[in-house]
């Protein structure tokens, strides 16, 4: 029968614990204390700081003469992360996550001593917000730096950092954290549950825990706010959302979500309102822009040519004059090719990077608009929404879509088309709900305080309160 | 059951993609793109036996080419019975669709405008898809000949024309610009009268010369056509939707003046010339015994140029002396007088003297709306103040 | 998801203006000339008053449904539901009609293809399937969107506009204003979908004379809409079939910045097609209730009476004159028979009992 607990038998014990961890790079190491104890330390090879287990754990142990009571034995242990454990399961599972396990013979339980040494990457800016005020730290990938980096801004006892861990195999360690008495009891304890009902094989992304934490797992907009900036993802708890960060992901997630936090940089916050208040309308007008710009060209130019005034429309159709493709299928096909010039800018090697902006400005480009294969129109349309796009980039896989869906509306059906999918993705939005906090709010709803910093931004004065949408149980943030 | 339910939602979403994916392929609404337009810049009408001929301005676009830049365009002339089988012989002439969303100038020759205009305007009107701020203008000889020049302000004769009628223009008080919407409801009110600039092309003069030297020495080489310059100070007026009678230059001035129209125009009188920089126009209708049309002006003037020159301190004021004023007062008097007496005398309500007295009462209304205009009595104040 | 009462005033305030401003003021100068604010203000007071009395109702806050099989059993309030639905269905159409030659006329520039409006009954497939209280959120961005269109079209013509046409009042008669008053009664049924929305708000004090004040202001902006519709077009308002999306257009400022007024014209038809699409969205919501609310009754529901809505209007997509002829002449009744008779005879039987709530 299989052994579940240890028996204090080194030698069935150490071979029940080897059958568990079979892998060839969990080493084992046999010592003794001179006399009759001996000693058995399982370790991960390349997750072990093997100096400081040695030295935290290994000497004194081989010193130790007392009762093998692994308690006893904990306190002459000189780590301040020893822990003990019975159960092989437990303890094989702690040493893959690269904590060394001690087993002697007579020993009630194991010995589990901190000594990981787990090589990450530096606190450094993250590329995907860049602030040009402001502070430039960013998560990494090891929960415990981000769990720090999260405590150093937010020193209160309120903050609650719970671990638990997620994965059948990948035992993936997931932070949960909130400010007791600011974010709603109910929703830690909504995601705590949905967190604990995750059954999944591994969980390489905070990315994957995105589709078990919405309502709506095939909705087309995100329903969980992300961030990579440790001063976001405190500001954000302090406003009374719950954060999660996720072992092994730079990502951190927000919940609950407001469309409208997409729109709100960082940045917003250091410099003056007035200012704020014109980037955010500007990355409001350039997101609308960027998605309806192209269909409203096309629509102009198959069904209502009054949009455009009549000299922008003759030198349009000069353009346009020899052009072999539709202006739906000519929009359609420039749009896909900047999307592949997208992904491949994303994915090539630095080296080519040069060769390929070579590639895609002029040939695609130029060359394009004087085989007559396009029009610069066209070309000037698509550029302008493709960097319009990226004022928002936390919206770009949504907005990408729809600009597409616009095109695809517009050129079917044409302007009354681009209506009614505006109509569409409205209601759709307005009627999207996560944690019991709507998506559109503060607009749908309409809950006019917390317009005070939406596309318009007062003065940190005046944000004397917490966002009504968020139902935090403490209102007041300032006096 | 409650499976095939559930995979429903996702097949008609799947079907509703592939119908918009075809449509936005196919663009099988057998709707009309750029390529296959027209696009009318302005259209001009003339009567002939078998009906209208309609003379489009079609706008070509040009070529990226920035060299060649600017507007050109192209006249076809449709004919038929309407305006509407005018427009169906354009297209079947070219095999463009013609779209009128950008025709702004609506010409009249003068055979259109003898009889009734809105047999072709009603076309027009109607159209929900032409504007109804479309400018309106009648013209010397024929429309066609008009478009057809060759301006010497723009390629594109439409545009020269729209030039010759913009607001800047109106507030020199030498034009009076009228839209279809306008024009439309005086004829279909109660004074269906009307008004409409009209429009007289001349060779520039220079150019006259020029075209001469050119044919004395023999040249073998075609000849730029001639350059017309377009003006447009009279004032042709409607009744009934024929035109009644032309205003001279000095009357369409003073009905700018009576509309309130001016703002800085100029008026040259006795050797002088005056700007009038803000000026204040009213049209009333009174009834005690009989009804009495009263029509006031009051103008800040200055004076800009004299034939004689002044002393630096006189030119420097711009002022009028009380004579000079009491003059010009005068003079603009007999203005207003003068285009009471064409209203009166071509019983065309130009002054809407017969909807004033419909506003005044139904029963006022009823009882003299059959009076002649020339019956009326008028009071005329016209005042002229320098601008101290 | 629940309507707020805020929301219900957003709604009555600057949604229920907007599906008057197609057809209706051409037909109704048709008949009444310049007199044409005497009749809708007449019918403005008259909706206002039973507007009240639909809020006064809403106090007990249960739906029509629960009201009537309260009071007269299951059976009973299925055939009154039932017969409410279709009446609804029936005031739906001539919005329906409207907002077809609205969209033929102000998306396009030539006279579109037959089936060009088709996709109008997809999006209103989809939001007649969603319940009733998740149109709350949508008049929260409509309001403002109502407000901003309404706005910038009033100030783009105002400018262009001779109130004096308006005069002398009283020019029209009394034949005038019965002829237009009737004309205009297929416009005026806010009543009769307000009571469709009652029980499904929670009824906060003062909601009635609330409502009711902002329905007049409602109906006050519409009729300086039509006081400036007239001033613009005067003699020629008869044949302006789109009111206003034709009034603007004549801003001065027009040939330097171009059609700037179609961004408000455009906003102002974004809500109307919200409002077209509430009618048929009560009935299917009324029935789905009177039928038991099973999940998937809504959609099946909002399938059939879109597609019978779809194959009317195609059927009369010729006849489209007699069809308002119809409606607005000849059938005109039926319109106050619900949304006069029924919410007084509704307030009536239960505006007496004591308040009291659902449990």
């Amino acid at each position: 029968m299989e052994k579940k607990e240890i028996s204090g038998n080194l030698t069935s014990d150490a071979r029940t614990l080897k059958t568990l961890l079979p892998a060839q790079d969990i080493l084992t190491f046999d010592f003794s204390d001179g006399k009759s104890r001996k000693y058995v330390c399982f370790f991960a090879d390349a997750l072990t700081d093997k100096d400081l287990l040695a030295e935290q754990a290994l000497r004194p142990l081989g010193r130790y003469a007392g009762a093998p009571e692994a308690k006893t034995m904990a306190t002459h242990v000189l780590s301040p992360e020893v822990r003990t454990g019975k159960d092989f399961q437990k303890l094989a599972e702690e040493v893959l996550a690269g904590n060394p396990v001690v087993l002697w013979e007579g020993a009630d339980e194991g010995l589990i001593v901190g000594t990981k040494k787990i090589t990450v990457r530096a606190v450094a800016e993250p590329p995907t917000d860049v602030a040009i005020k402001g502070p430039r730290e960013g998560f990494i990938e090891d929960v415990k730096t981000n769990t720090s980096l999260v405590r150093r801004r937010l020193k209160t006892g309120e903050l609650m950092i719970e671990m638990l861990t997620v994965g059948r195999r990948s035992a993936t360690s997931v932070a949960l954290c909130w400010l007791e008495g600011t974010c709603r009891e109910d929703v830690v304890e909504e995601v705590r549950k949905k967190l604990s009902a995750i059954d999944i094989d591994a969980v390489p992304d905070s990315s994957y825990l995105t589709r078990f934490l919405t309502e709506r797992p095939y909705s087309l907009v995100k329903q969980v706010g992300t961030t990579e900036k440790p001063d976001i993802f405190c500001a954000k708890l302090a406003e009374g959302r719950a954060g999660i960060l996720v072992d092994g992901s730079p990502i951190a997630l927000t919940v609950p979500y407001l469309l409208v936090e997409d729109f709100q940089s960082s940045e917003d916050y250091f410099v003056p309102a007035y200012r704020a208040t014109f980037t955010r309308l500007l990355r409001l007008f350039a997101l609308l822009v960027a998605i309806y710009l192209p269909a409203f060209y096309v629509a102009a130019q198959l069904f209502k040519l009054q949009l455009l005034p009549v000299k922008l429309l003759l030198t349009i159709a000069g353009s346009i004059r020899d052009i072999p493709l539709s202006p739906s299928l000519e929009m359609l096909l420039v749009l896909l090719v900047l999307e592949v010039l997208n992904e491949a800018s994303i994915r090539m090697p630095k080296y080519v990077g040069m060769a390929l902006s070579v590639v895609g400005a002029l040939v695609l480009g130029e060359t394009a608009v004087s085989a007559g294969f396009v029009s610069t129109p066209a070309i000037i349309i698509v550029a302008f929404s493709g960097i319009g796009l990226y004022a928002v980039p936390n919206l770009i896989e949504e907005t990408s879509v729809l600009r597409l869906a616009m095109l695809l509306a517009a050129g079917s059906v044409g302007t009354y088309g681009i209506v009614l999918l505006t109509a569409l993705t409205l209601v759709y939005l307005v009627s999207t709900e996560n944690f019991g906090v709507p998506l559109g709010a503060p607009f749908a709803p309409f809950i006019r305080r917390d317009l005070r910093d939406t596309f318009v931004k007062y003065n940190l004065l005046s944000l004397k309160e917490r966002p009504a949408s968020l139902s935090s149980p403490n209102k007041r943030r300032q006096k | 059951m409650k499976k095939f339910l559930k995979t429903i939602p996702m097949k008609l979403w799947m079907i509703l993609c592939a119908l918009i994916v075809f449509t936005f392929f196919s663009n099988d609404f057998g709707l009309v793109d750029i390529q296959k337009t027209a696009l009318v810049l302005a259209a001009g009408i003339d009567r002939t036996e078998e009906g209208f001929a309609l003379t489009a301005q079609i706008a070509v676009p040009k070529g990226t080419d920035r060299t060649t830049g600017g507007t050109s365009s192209v006249e076809i002339e449709g004919s038929g019975e309407t305006v509407s089988e005018c427009l169906a012989d354009l297209y079947a002439k070219t095999g463009w669709v013609p779209k009128l969303v950008f025709c702004d100038l609506v010409i009249l020759g003068e055979s259109a405008v003898r009889e009734d205009t809105f047999d072709c305007l009603d076309y027009f009107l109607r159209n929900e898809y032409i504007p109804d701020s479309c400018l309106l203008a009648a013209c010397e000889g024929s429309a066609k000949e008009l478009l057809s020049s060759t301006s010497a302000i723009d390629d594109t004769s439409a545009l020269a024309l729209e030039k010759l009628f913009s607001d800047a223009a109106q507030k020199s008080g030498h034009v009076m610009v009228t839209t279809l919407r306008e024009f439309a409801i005086g004829y279909f009110g109660e004074s269906h009268s009307g008004y409409m600039p009209y429009v007289r092309s001349q060779a520039q003069e220079g150019d006259a010369q020029g075209q001469g030297g050119a044919q004395s020495s023999g040249d073998a080489q075609q000849q730029k056509p001639e350059e017309k310059i377009y003006t447009a100070r009279e004032t042709a007026i409607f009744s009934g939707g024929r035109m009644a009678a032309l205003l001279s230059p000095e009357e369409t001035f003073a009905f700018s003046l009576l509309e309130g129209n001016v703002y800085a125009g100029t008026f040259t009188t006795d050797e002088k010339t005056y700007v009038i920089l803000k000026n204040k126009g009213d049209i009333s209708v009174r009834v005690q015994e009989t009804p009495e049309i009263r029509l006031s002006i009051l103008c800040k003037v200055q004076i800009y140029g004299e034939s004689e020159t002044a002393s630096p301190e006189h030119l420097a004021k711009g002022e009028l002396s009380p004579e000079e004023e009491a003059r010009l007062s005068q003079t603009l008097s007999e203005c207003l007088t003068g285009l009471w007496n064409t209203c009166a005398e071509s019983e065309c309500d130009l002054l809407f003297f017969r909807r004033s007295l419909k506003r005044t009462s139904m029963e006022v209304y009823g009882r003299w709306k059959d009076l002649p205009l020339s019956s009326v009595a008028v009071s005329i104040d016209a005042r002229a103040q320098s601008l101290k | 998801m629940k309507l707020r009462s805020r929301q219900i005033l957003f709604f009555l305030a600057l949604i229920a203006p907007v599906g008057k401003l197609v057809l209706m003021p051409a037909q109704i100068v048709s008949v009444s000339k310049n007199d044409l604010l005497f009749p809708v203000l007449a019918q403005l007071l008259v909706q206002a008053a039973l507007v009240f009395c639909v809020l006064l109702l809403a106090r007990r806050e249960r739906t029509l449904y629960s009201l009537i099989e309260s009071a007269a059993g299951t059976v009973c309030a299925r055939i009154v539901t039932v017969l409410f639905s279709a009446f609804l269905l029936f005031a739906a159409f001539l919005p329906v009609v409207e907002q077809k030659t609205l969209v033929r006329s102000i998306f396009y520039d030539t006279i579109p293809a037959y089936l060009v409006f088709t996709p109008f009954f997809l999006f209103s497939a989809y939001l007649c399937a969603r319940p009733l209280s998740s149109l709350g959120r949508m008049w929260d961005i409509l309001a403002p969107l109502s407000a901003v269109g309404l706005a910038g079209i009033l100030l783009l013509s105002a400018g262009s506009a001779d109130y004096g046409a308006l005069s002398p009042a009283g020019a029209a008669g009394v034949q005038g204003f019965l002829g237009g008053t009737t004309s205009s009664c297929s416009w005026f049924f806010d009543s009769a979908l307000l009571l469709v929305l009652i029980g499904r708000f929670p009824y906060t004090r003062g909601l009635a004379w609330k409502g009711t004040l902002c329905y007049l202001a409602g109906g006050g902006i519409l009729l300086f809409l039509l006081a400036t519709f007239y001033g613009v077009f005067a003699e020629i308002a008869v044949i302006q079939a789109h009111a206003f999306a034709r009034m603007s257009g004549f801003f001065s400022g027009m040939t330097v910045l171009g059609r700037i007024d179609y961004l408000f014209i455009f906003a102002v038809a974004f809500v109307m097609t919200f409002y077209v699409i509430l009618p048929m969205q009560g009935a299917v919501g009324t029935v789905t209730e009177a039928f038991g609310g099973k999940k998937a009754l809504a959609p099946l529901l909002s399938a059939g009476v879109n597609l019978i809505m779809l194959i009317l209007v195609y059927l009369f997509h010729f006849h489209t004159s007699q069809v308002i002829r119809a409606i607005t002449g000849t059938l005109f009744w039926i319109f106050p028979v619900f949304s006069v008779l029924l919410p007084l005879l509704l307030l009536l039987i239960f505006g007496r009992r004591p308040h009291e709530k659902i449990s």
